[in-house]
């Protein structure tokens, strides 16, 4: 009998041998299929080259043409199509190393492979105790894959799980709810991230920086690009990482207002995740001022024309006006620019600061202080003191003090 | 994200499944299984009587701590309901319930993490910094535990403990006068999901959670939050079902915060605050559709 992984296995060695149109009909795969089954090696492979070179489950070998080979072979060898359950069920196993799992036409091939119509309830007793249980649940996993990857089913699923199931089996409530619910979930993020992210590091830092700036006056600049040395012996060394920093109007005006007396503080590796990919970026921000030191500037009434932004109204306001939360106001210091780079030792950061000082020449009059830690974490025990871990206040490994020019 | 679509019927998520045809002659074993037994780890067996522990100092301090909260119970109510003036009561438009300011804040919160099932995720809480947040942070790891029947693995939780009356009664949230709810939050970027669970009558609606997602941005800057109570949806054991209908705010028991988005590596949330408010624009009754169950194909 031919079983299904036997089939996946030849359909490995077929696919590493140029394809040919019917796989099992031909006597030569019937002599394969043979002498899979026996113990000795088949006489292409002994002697021949490292197993390395001749692997029909190579990873190369793995794309999405093969792997609808695999599916048509399967549907071309028995029009009962006997063992499909499992054969979907392996497939649906294997399809990330064929990197077909977001592909809603490889699932809706995969779908082709059940027999049609036979599954189909014929009167309300069938429909009534649940009809081929195995297969309506083997179409209900392969929608909860789709479901797991995203992938939004389309008119011809729905129509495949008519023809299949009938309609009013599981398979086509799934599929139904899956319609309902995802295009109300689709636009839930109000800060979206795309499917395919910038593979170059410095676009990929552009983006990010922009997503956590906040303000879309905010630009970005390139400090530094890449720079890789060829060493005598061929290799790649990295000699130089990206540096791209952002910098808002607003910001660099509150840096202008800064009190040269008072440090500056880098500190870093903050993650930020985008779906899959986690990257780092690094602060420059000041703690705030001590409560008696921070003057009230009066506001400027020029500054903006269309409403007063100070009222001295005599109002009371009552219980049901106040729309604010009762909430002291954390403030936590101002922040003056991000960065992000690959390589964030002391080195990097400080060309970075220079990079800055050439549009905040009051950088070059305050020091500053560096608070790096490792990039991971360390492992912290549950059982420790807050006021000792806390994150702003942990003892930095690294902490040097670049002292005014 | 945690949600799965399924009917009923289906048992996809092994650490949501629940042994309801054991063969077990004690009786008790079947009636007074509550929490959750990873397979694999042998029953507890023992008879009630062992497993009371006794100790002086901790029964005087316990009879102080509810005869205290019994005496306030008794006397706040010739002050108003739940302690306050009838006209705040009536006129409360923001209410800050949950503010990380010291170490007793997070007395009222746990963490779990998908360990409790066999998986290796890690989560703590603690204090963020200067003692003013709520610091969540751990990884997160998706290997699924080895035990023949889970199938999907990695999440991690923080979850608010039941507010508790004199001698440990249930006592509820009582939330019916607002319709939003509003946090202040820094994440790095990772997709949560708030879960509120209100009270319930039949043990069957046991597990059913009230859903809603918290996208966070990532970054320096502070992320204000702010989602009415008509968007939550229903869910029972992390299947969104087909029956939705409104949460029901007069009877709030936890609030909480799930992480299952797939991507292993570490992660951190900070929470300042957490408040309910009354948003006079938010008209919505509720965001999804109230009829028609098994449409026509």
């Amino acid at each position: 009998m031919h079983c299904a992984r036997c089939l996946l296995r030849v359909l490995g060695q077929s696919v590493y041998r140029a394809a040919r149109p019917s796989l099992l009909r031909s006597p030569q795969h019937r002599q394969v299929l043979r002498r899979f089954r026996s113990n000795d090696t088949p006489a292409e492979f002994v002697g021949a080259e490292t197993a390395v070179a001749r692997d029909p489950f190579a990873a190369e070998h793995k794309n999405e043409a093969s792997f609808a080979e695999a599916l048509r072979a399967f549907a071309e060898a028995d029009v009962r199509r006997r063992g499909h359950v499992e054969f979907i069920y392996a497939a649906l196993k294997k399809m990330p190393e064929f990197g077909v799992e977001r592909d809603l036409a490889v699932y809706n091939q995969l779908l082709d492979v059940f027999p049609k119509e036979v599954f189909v309830p014929r009167n309300f007793i069938q429909r009534m105790f649940n009809h081929y249980p195995r297969q309506q649940e083997c179409a209900v996993q392969l929608l909860e894959q789709m479901e797991n990857y995203g992938v939004m089913p389309n008119v011809e699923t729905k129509v495949l799980l008519v023809r299949i199931f009938g309609d009013k089996g599981h398979p086509v409530r799934k599929y139904q709810r899956i319609m309902y619910w995802f295009p109300k979930f689709k636009h839930a993020n109000p800060f979206p991230v795309p499917q395919r992210l910038p593979e170059d590091p410095v676009d990929l830092a552009r983006f990010s920086l922009k997503r956590i700036a906040n303000d879309l006056d905010a630009r970005v600049t390139v400090y530094q690009m890449a720079r890789t040395d060829v060493s005598r012996s061929g290799e790649q060394t990295a000699a130089a990482p990206h540096i791209v920093g952002i910098q808002s109007p607003e910001q660099m005006g509150l840096l202008g207002e800064h009190d040269p007396d008072r440090p500056v503080l880098v500190e870093g590796p903050f993650p930020l995740w985008l779906r899959k990919t986690c990257v780092h970026y690094y602060v420059l921000r000041a703690e705030p001022a001590p409560p008696e030191e921070r003057a009230e500037e009066p506001y400027d009434p020029e500054r903006c024309f269309d409403y007063p932004l100070q009222l001295d109204l005599d109002l009371d306001r009552d219980l049901g006006d106040m729309d604010t939360l009762d909430v002291e106001d954390l403030d936590e210091g101002p922040v003056y620019a991000m960065c992000m780079t690959s390589q964030g030792d002391q080195a990097t950061l400080n060309r970075w600061i220079s990079g800055l000082q050439e549009s905040n020449p009051i950088l070059g009059r305050i020091p500053t202080l560096f608070r790096l830690r490792a990039a991971a974490p360390p492992r912290e025990l549950p059982a420790e003191s807050p006021t000792d871990e806390s994150l702003g206040r942990e003892a930095p490994p690294e902490e040097a003090r670049r002292s005014a020019n | 994200m945690s949600i799965i679509l399924g009917p009923p019927s289906m048992r996809l998520l092994r650490s949501l499944q629940h042994h309801q045809y054991l063969f077990c002659p004690v009786l008790s074993r079947s009636v007074t299984q509550g929490e959750y037994r990873r397979p694999g780890k042998p029953r507890d067996n023992k008879p009630p009587w062992q497993k009371i522990n006794f100790s002086f100092s901790k029964g005087l301090d316990g009879i102080r701590k509810h005869l205290t909260l019994l005496k306030r119970e008794f006397f706040e109510r010739f002050v108003g309901p739940e302690g306050k003036p009838i006209l705040e009561h009536m006129l409360e438009q923001n209410r800050v319930v949950w503010e990380f300011r010291g170490s007793e804040s997070l007395k009222q919160w746990t963490v779990s993490s998908d360990r409790e099932i066999g998986g290796q995720s890690e989560v703590y809480l603690k204090l963020g910094r200067n003692n003013t947040t709520c610091f969540l942070y751990g990884t997160l790891r998706s290997t699924p535990p080895r035990d023949g029947e889970t199938r999907y693995s990695g999440y991690c939780s923080m979850r608010s403990k039941q507010p508790l009356a004199a001698f440990d009664r249930k006592k509820h949230h009582d939330w019916s006068s607002f319709n939003t709810l509003h946090l202040r939050v820094r994440g790095d970027g990772r997709p949560w999901m708030i879960n509120i669970a209100a009270e319930t009558y039949f043990s069957h609606q046991k597990d059913d959670i009230y859903n809603y997602f918290l996208y966070t941005r990532g970054g320096p800057y502070w992320q204000e939050v702010k989602i009415p109570f008509s968007k939550f949806f229903l869910t029972h054991r992390g299947r969104i079902q087909d029956d939705q209908h409104p949460l029901w705010l007069d009877k709030i028991n936890t609030i909480g915060f799930t992480l299952g988005d797939k991507a292993d590596g570490p992660f951190q949330l900070e929470i300042d605050y957490i408040g309910v408010s009354k948003d006079y624009a938010h008209t919505e009754e509720f965001a999804y559709e109230l009829y028609k169950r098994n449409p026509n194909v």
